[in-house]
């Protein structure tokens, strides 16, 4: 299929209800915004081919390309995706106390990434009521006002493209699988570029099963709440089955039966739970608060993990096997649901026009 | 300059009606801005100090009449013009000033825009005159259209009620020679009397009117002796064609070109409500076929086709040609767009079997010659405008919104945001002021399931003109309605007349009146804002404006970048250019955002360098471009004086 423009992408993508609002196409030209939890193309463009294409997790995402490219081997389909180890982690004494969603071990690589010179920005996700804002943040100290979990799709490669056009050259940024998977497909540059340097220096990937529409959850939450006052949300590990919604010192616990439906369509063809194309990926880890589950996928997220023990701010211990399993389990089940459901919907390995994803045909067949 | 009196001078139509009117001896001269009438008053102000005539251009059409009947009743001449469209909004006072006994005159100076140039609709004005039973007078040529103003004034007076002069947009526009004749004294000192004869109270509307219809017949009377009528060919022929107006001069260059001279006479009716019955009968009754030339509706075919029936045994059987029965068509149709010679000998050419010979067409060598003088020109706001960064921002906002909101205008340049170069936001546009009204329908419709958000848009004029009251309207029912007011300080469309919102530095000594405290003193919130300076501010504005309740007036003002530029100092322009180095052109993925989407006549891609390139000899400074180029490669550089 290639590499096409943003009208195959509006028709395919924007149109389609598959638009996922990372933001990956925002900031690189003027034609592409996003307002309110939702991207849009405000004038026409009629170029062939774009980045906003190119970059996009919803459409033509050649999954064999960036196994080889990023992993150097083929996609198989692992259920983990491609990894060196599993640790169990959370912050170390050095990062100062925060609203952690787990152990804190995304903020505390962040924080350590940027003190320590490995990144010279990180581009993070804030909030502001119930609506997530990407920030693009050069100080540690700021990382933590980012931290816990949004629960809503975000534009956070917005403030990516952003900061990459305000010059920096050696980012970290904190990404759902989609975002991830977007900023992976960014690390190809495209052929007309030929001094392209990749500007991304650490991507720290999140654990995802689903995220929620923000139109839809602010929709929502403003028939039960006073949006201005949402300070954070949590989702309790199960068998409690409630978002809970911190509005300061209050909170307010909403059945997850009621949230399923802001859950968007799209977010059912992600094959991926735990960020597979990143350095590293964080999520929970279940039957332990206060601890994270964190992989390790490549040597220069690694050597970030040793460093950040060694300066006290990550404590690592090892992780179960039976957690492992689990985990993986779990990641495989949403490969499965995934795959099925872009047959059905003939989403992928289309011979005529736009697939959501490419992938060898024995790995689907294996999958479904 | 005043023109010499007494002497033959080339005159634009409109130019000749302003003289008549001062020949005429008018004290007054009001109106409206309108193409194609607005020539008739920028003429009068020209003559206004060494005339002594008091000129102005009013708020509206029906102040404008209202004003100039306050000369009328005071026993002074006054003249007030207007396009169709503001016939239509004068129309309340001058179906009631009808039944008044006017001791001064009133010419009442109609221009209508038949397959409209500049208009929203092609109205006929003549069915005014029928409507308010006024005398209504149709030229056929500038020498005639002067004439007529000193005539309808004199009548006017004599009768004492309004006079119509209904002109077409190429008589207006279009010039010939006039003998000019002595300008007529302005009568005593004016003054109202106070026991003059009541008029208004509902029980002496029927005395009124009943004399009105006796006047009508006084006028009538007259008007069959009128010189403004008359026959041109042979006695003795069965075809006839009855035209009107400027008509009647197609009517005549067809019947030469066809060499019909001895086979078809022409009636040329120059008074055509009341129609003078006896000269019609004269006429028609010795013809058996009867063809009609006129603008725009079947008006002097349907009189005629009446008196006929009228009087059966002196009109004979007739087979009646016209609109009616779609013999008479122009390209679009019977009663559709303008008439001309072509419309004519097409009618004529028809009557005869064999056709009569039309002569030679043009060369096809010297259509393609003069096709390929046409410069091949989009549609599109004037560089500077600073309705382009208006539009860029309405429709910024209102695609971040997403729920699917609309513009909705009325009369200005603005107009052409329906187009390209607004980025096609207006979806409804229809009179002056006509937006602001429909949001408070649109406003009301919530109440049953509608969720689009609506922005009306109007101009400083039109919010003047007819703005106001929608706006009343909206706070008065607590309407949910967004007002755009794109404020450029003067009326552009028409040629940048004065209005209350132009500075009195340029209205010399007008008083300037603030929209945004009308708006505030009718209880709605109001800001101002430039979206030239800063167009993401004003996106901010209209967002926030859409997504909360109540009556937002968002007043967008900026001067008309054309009219301003005109005056000022040329030096004292910021210059703008691009930095070729930074400019990546095609390598952008901007895909040429600046010369592409802001359709902005200074801005060029250089095909050679491959970058974007700004014309300065055409560039007005304003600096949009520098605000939505991704690559901050287009460069502003303000005048040392520092010009706003």
């Amino acid at each position: 299929m290639g590499i096409k423009g943003s009208r195959e992408l509006v028709q395919n993508v924007l149109q389609a209800g598959m638009c996922i609002g990372c933001g990956a196409c925002v900031e690189l030209c003027p034609y592409f915004r996003h307002y309110k939890g939702r991207t849009l193309q405000v004038f026409p463009c009629d170029l062939e081919s774009g980045r906003c294409f190119a970059f996009c997790p919803k459409i033509e995402v050649d999954l064999d390309a960036l196994s080889r490219r990023l992993r150097g081997c083929a996609y198989e389909g692992l259920d983990l995706g491609v990894y060196r180890s599993i640790r169990a982690a959370r912050a170390g004494a050095a990062l100062p106390k925060a609203s952690f969603q787990g152990g804190g071990t995304v903020s505390a690589l962040m924080a350590f990434a940027l003190g320590s010179g490995v990144t010279d920005a990180a581009v993070l996700t804030d909030r502001e009521g119930a609506w997530p804002l990407p920030r693009i943040v050069t100080d540690a100290q700021d990382v933590l006002a980012c931290a816990s979990s949004k629960f809503t799709a975000a534009p956070t490669l917005q403030a990516l493209n952003r900061a990459v056009r305000l010059g920096h050259q050696r980012l970290g940024m904190v990404g759902t699988p989609c975002q991830v998977t977007a900023a992976a497909q960014m690390k190809g540059g495209l052929a007309s570029q030929e001094d392209f340097r990749d500007p991304v220096a650490l991507t720290v990937g999140l654990f995802c099963n689903w995220a929620l529409d923000p139109r839809a959850l602010n929709a929502f939450l403003g028939e039960r709440v006073d949006l201005d006052r949402v300070t954070g949300m949590d989702i309790p590990p199960p068998p409690a089955e409630v978002l809970v919604v911190r509005l300061g010192e209050e909170s307010r616990e909403i059945s997850l039966q009621e949230v399923r439906p802001l859950i968007p369509e799209t977010c059912r063809l992600c094959p991926d739970l735990t960020s597979e194309w990143a350095d590293l990926s964080v999520g929970m880890f279940e039957g332990r608060p206060g601890w994270n589950t964190l992989i390790v996928r490549t040597d220069r997220g690694g050597d970030l993990v040793r460093a950040a023990e060694e300066a006290g701010y990550l404590e690592l211990e090892p992780m179960p096997e039976e957690n492992t399993a689990h985990l993986a389990e779990a990641g495989r089940t949403k490969k499965e649901r995934a795959f099925r459901t872009a047959l059905r919907e003939n989403a992928v390995n289309r011979e005529n026009g736009c697939s959501v994803l490419r992938l060898p045909a024995e790995v689907v067949d294996r999958l479904t | 300059m005043t023109p010499n009196p007494l002497k033959r001078v080339l005159m634009l139509g409109n130019e000749a009606i302003a003289r008549g009117a001062l020949e005429g001896g008018i004290s007054y001269a009001t109106g409206y801005p309108g193409n194609p009438s607005s020539e008739i008053l920028e003429t009068l102000f020209k003559w206004s100090d060494a005339h002594d005539v008091a000129v102005e251009w009013s708020v509206n059409e029906i102040v404008a009449l209202e004003a100039a009947a306050a000369f009328a009743f005071s026993g002074r001449r006054a003249v007030v013009t207007m396009k169709q469209n503001g016939l239509n909004v004068a129309a309340d006072f001058l179906t009631t000033v009808s039944l008044d006994e006017l001791p001064g005159g009133l010419l009442v100076v109609v221009c209508d825009d038949p397959g409209p140039l500049t208009s929203s609709n092609e109205q006929d004005s003549r069915h005014f005159a029928r409507i308010a039973q006024i005398p209504l007078l149709e030229p056929s040529t500038p020498q005639e259209a002067k004439d007529m103003a000193v005539y309808g004034l004199e009548i006017s007076q004599r009768f004492g009620l309004p006079c119509m002069l209904r002109a077409v947009s190429r008589l207006s526009h279009g010039r010939g020679p006039v003998s000019l004749g002595p300008v007529a004294s302005k009568g005593p000192q004016p003054r109202f009397d106070r026991d003059r004869p009541k008029v208004g109270l509902p029980f002496l509307v029927t005395r009124n009117h009943a004399r009105l219809l006796r006047l009508r017949e006084e006028i009538r009377a007259e008007f069959e002796a009128s010189p403004w009528n008359g026959y041109t060919g042979p006695e003795g022929v069965s075809t006839l064609v009855v035209a009107s107006g400027l008509s009647a001069t197609y009517g005549l260059e067809a019947i030469q070109t066809l060499d019909l001279g001895d086979r078809v006479g022409l009636l040329k009716l120059g008074t055509t409500w009341p129609l003078p019955r006896e000269r019609i009968l004269e006429r028609v009754g010795r013809a058996d076929t009867v063809c009609f030339l006129e603008e725009v509706d079947p008006f002097v075919e349907e009189g005629v086709k009446v008196v006929c029936a009228e009087n059966g045994d002196r009109a004979g059987r007739i087979r009646f040609l016209g609109k009616n029965d779609g013999f008479v068509a122009g390209p679009d149709g019977p009663g559709v767009g303008e008439m001309n010679t072509d419309t004519a000998l097409s009618a004529l050419g028809r009557l005869f079997d064999p056709a009569p010979v039309q002569g030679e067409p043009l060369p096809e060598d010297l259509l393609a010659r003069a096709r390929d003088l046409l410069v091949p020109r989009e549609l599109s706001f004037c560089q500077g405008c600073p309705h382009r960064a208006s539009f860029y921002a309405l429709k910024t906002a209102l695609e971040l919104d997403g729920r699917d909101g609309f513009l909705v205008g009325d009369i200005g340049c603005y107009g052409m945001a329906a187009g390209t170069t607004g980025f096609q936001q207006i979806k409804a546009l229809h009179c002056m002021g006509s937006g602001m009204g429909n949001a408070c329908g649109f406003s009301r419709l919530k109440e049953f399931g509608f969720d689009q958000p609506v922005v009306a848009v109007a101009g400083d004029s039109t919010f003047f003109h007819a703005g106001l009251p929608a706006l009343a309207n909206a706070v008065h029912h607590n309407a949910d309605a967004v007002f755009v007011i794109l404020d450029n300080a003067v009326t552009a469309m028409t040629g940048f007349q004065v209005n209350p919102a132009t500075p009195a530095a340029v209205s010399h000594g007008k008083r300037e009146l603030r929209i945004e405290n009308a708006a505030r003193g009718l209880g709605a919130e109001a800001v101002v804002l430039d979206p030239v300076a800063d167009v993401n501010a004003a996106v901010e504005a209209v967002l926030q404006a859409v997504e909360t309740g109540g009556v937002h007036v968002l007043v967008f003002r900026h001067g008309c970048a054309t009219f301003f530029q005109k005056r000022a100092d040329r030096s004292a322009r910021p210059r703008v250019w691009v930095d070729a180095e930074t400019c990546l052109g095609d390598q952008c993925g901007c895909n040429r955002f600046c010369s592409r989407i802001l359709s902005c006549p200074a801005i060029l891609f250089d095909p050679e360098t491959g970058v974007a390139r700004i014309d300065e000899q055409v560039c007005t400074g304003c600096g949009l471009c520098v605000q939505v180029c991704p690559r901050e490669a287009i460069l502003l550089e303000r005048s040392e004086d520092g010009n706003p």
